[in-house]
């Protein structure tokens, strides 16, 4: 069998992130669907590890290709972009993973009348992983289309905003318990917070396009 | 003058070791100086370690010196007829003032002090060849706007293939650094092609025994050893002098020098390097942003296009008439 080049090695490491971050986020999605189904510490425990198990693939995936990049696989301009997209992407996980696991160490219980909202935002948020990682496939592909996917990652982290921002207001304008509505504006913003990391990657993958513009 | 009786003027042939002495000494400068042109982006960069950019520029500029630098020398060798003491005064000037101008700051050329150099000697013998001299003086001026013109080729070349090509951002890079380097190996071929005749040109048909193709062989190993010793402070620094260079800017800059460089070299005028690779970062820049150019440092370049010559012309005048 050939032996893979380094840059097929990077390339096949940087799909397999993205396969671990795409596993994460559909946990993380499921977490949230199902919490909404009535709180089951058990079956949110089982859920938060699906999330974590990914997110600590993701990290091993991370961390080997920072070791490529240290062993000077690609070119010096390549390295610093990679070293530097692949930092920012991991912040998208480790977000998806800290909202899940505030729900289960806080026992957050989502009022049925929020659900709807809140797992529209998660959709959003998700929603918004996925351009990113179509993004950062096309970095890797055919790396001029993907400046035209960080304007799709933009304009789902705006929607994800206004989102966070209807449902904060519906937090503090309905009859809850005063712990609860903080417990509840802090989950609404971690998870809002998966768009903002993404859009961060996005952000990235338009200044690595633009270096390379003529 | 014979060979003979120019070889009789110091027994034994000494006077041929100790004549090419300056020219070796002009040479290793050269090396010292312009490599930094062809391989300077990319070891600044870090893409090419030094030492591997050294080794492959110097065995380019051998080759080149000796496959195509011939032309030069015939050149070079025809601006005017020397004698024992005007070699050395020629290579004296156009030594001094090759120090003295980087001393000051200024962007050296060899063709330009050595050129001068002999002009001087030959407006002072009144023995000047006008229509070698003309010739010479219009490839000068030719240097930074072929390199220009080329630089615009190259540019809209490379840039239909980026904005159509499907690639990634590595393959993207890959193929930019990575050309980089391959143009710089083309850069010192035409480096050596071009410029060996600075350093040894006007020793040819005067040292026994000493043929032209010898005479490429040992311009170039002195080229050579300037890049090998000397030459690692200058590519360091270079790059960033005229304009920031990225991979793209830097490749075409550095071969549309080598082009330009190589056409001249076939041609037989040797020509300035850094003049090349300025003319070509002038030319991206007026496609790009010229608000990006250094035009202080752009000043000093023409200052230096200018003194170089001059003072070596004075020297060398100066120096034939105090001596003979």
């Amino acid at each position: 069998m050939r032996r893979k080049g380094k840059q097929q090695q990077v390339q096949a490491l940087m799909a397999d992130y993205n396969n671990q971050v795409i596993t994460c986020l559909d946990a993380f999605q499921n977490a949230f669907v199902r919490c909404c189904d009535g709180f089951d510490p058990q079956q949110l425990a089982a859920d938060y590890q699906a999330v974590h198990r990914a997110e600590g693939q993701a990290d091993d995936i991370r961390r080997s290709l920072e070791t490529m990049m240290y062993s000077k696989a690609v070119f010096p301009e390549s390295r610093g972009d990679i070293l530097g997209l692949i930092e920012t992407m991991d912040k998208v996980p480790n977000q998806a993973e800290s909202a899940v696991r505030m729900v289960l160490r806080q026992h957050i219980e989502l009022p049925m009348d929020l659900c709807g909202g809140i797992i529209e935002l998660v959709n959003v948020s998700t929603s918004c992983v996925h351009a990113m990682i179509e993004g950062v496939n096309q970095l890797f592909d055919n790396y001029l289309e993907a400046a035209s996917t960080a304007g799709k990652i933009d304009e789902l982290e705006s929607e994800a905003d206004h989102l966070e921002e209807d449902l904060i207001d519906w937090v503090f304008t309905n009859d809850l318990q005063d712990l609860q509505k903080v417990l509840l504006r802090d989950l609404i913003a971690s998870v809002s917070s998966v768009a903002d990391r993404a859009e961060n990657v996005g952000d990235r993958i338009r200044v690595m396009v633009a270096k390379r513009s003529i | 003058m014979s060979v003979t009786e120019f070889g009789s003027w110091w027994p034994n042939g000494a006077y041929s070791v100790v004549s090419l002495l300056g020219g070796a000494y002009l040479g290793w400068a050269l090396g010292a100086n312009d490599a930094a042109n062809a391989f300077g982006t990319a070891v600044g960069s870090r893409i090419i370690s030094f030492r591997r950019a050294a080794v492959l520029c110097a065995i380019a500029l051998v080759a080149g010196a000796a496959l195509q630098g011939q032309g030069g020398i015939r050149t070079l060798s025809g601006l005017t007829e020397q004698t024992p003491t005007t070699l050395i005064i020629v290579s004296i000037s156009a030594g001094i003032t090759v120090t003295l101008m980087t001393l000051m700051g200024f962007p050296i050329s060899t063709s330009q002090a050595m050129i001068g150099a002999i002009t001087g000697i030959g407006l002072a013998t009144r023995n000047l060849y006008l229509s070698g001299l003309a010739k010479v003086l219009i490839c000068w001026v030719a240097t930074p706007f072929g390199a220009m013109f080329f630089s615009w080729i190259i540019y809209f070349l490379l840039r239909f293939v980026f904005r159509h090509g499907r690639m990634s951002v590595l393959t993207r890079d890959k193929l930019l650094w990575g050309g980089l380097i391959l143009v710089g190996i083309y850069g010192s071929y035409a480096l050596g092609a071009n410029n060996v005749a600075n350093a040894t040109g006007i020793y040819s048909g005067l040292l026994e025994g000493v043929t032209d193709f010898h005479l490429t062989l040992i311009g170039g190993g002195a080229i050579a050893l300037g890049v090998l010793t000397f030459s690692k402070r200058v590519m360091m620094s270079v790059g960033t002098k005229v304009m920031k260079l990225d991979a793209f800017n830097a490749f075409v800059a550095v071969a549309s020098m080598a082009s330009t460089t190589h056409i001249f070299a076939l041609i037989g005028v040797p020509v300035s390097t850094s003049q090349a690779v300025i003319g070509g970062i002038i030319g991206v820049g007026i496609l790009q942003d010229l608000a990006n150019l250094k035009f202080g440092i752009l000043k000093s370049f023409s200052a230096g296009w200018l003194l170089t010559p001059l003072i070596s012309l004075i020297l060398a005048a100066a120096g034939y008439a105090i001596f003979m």
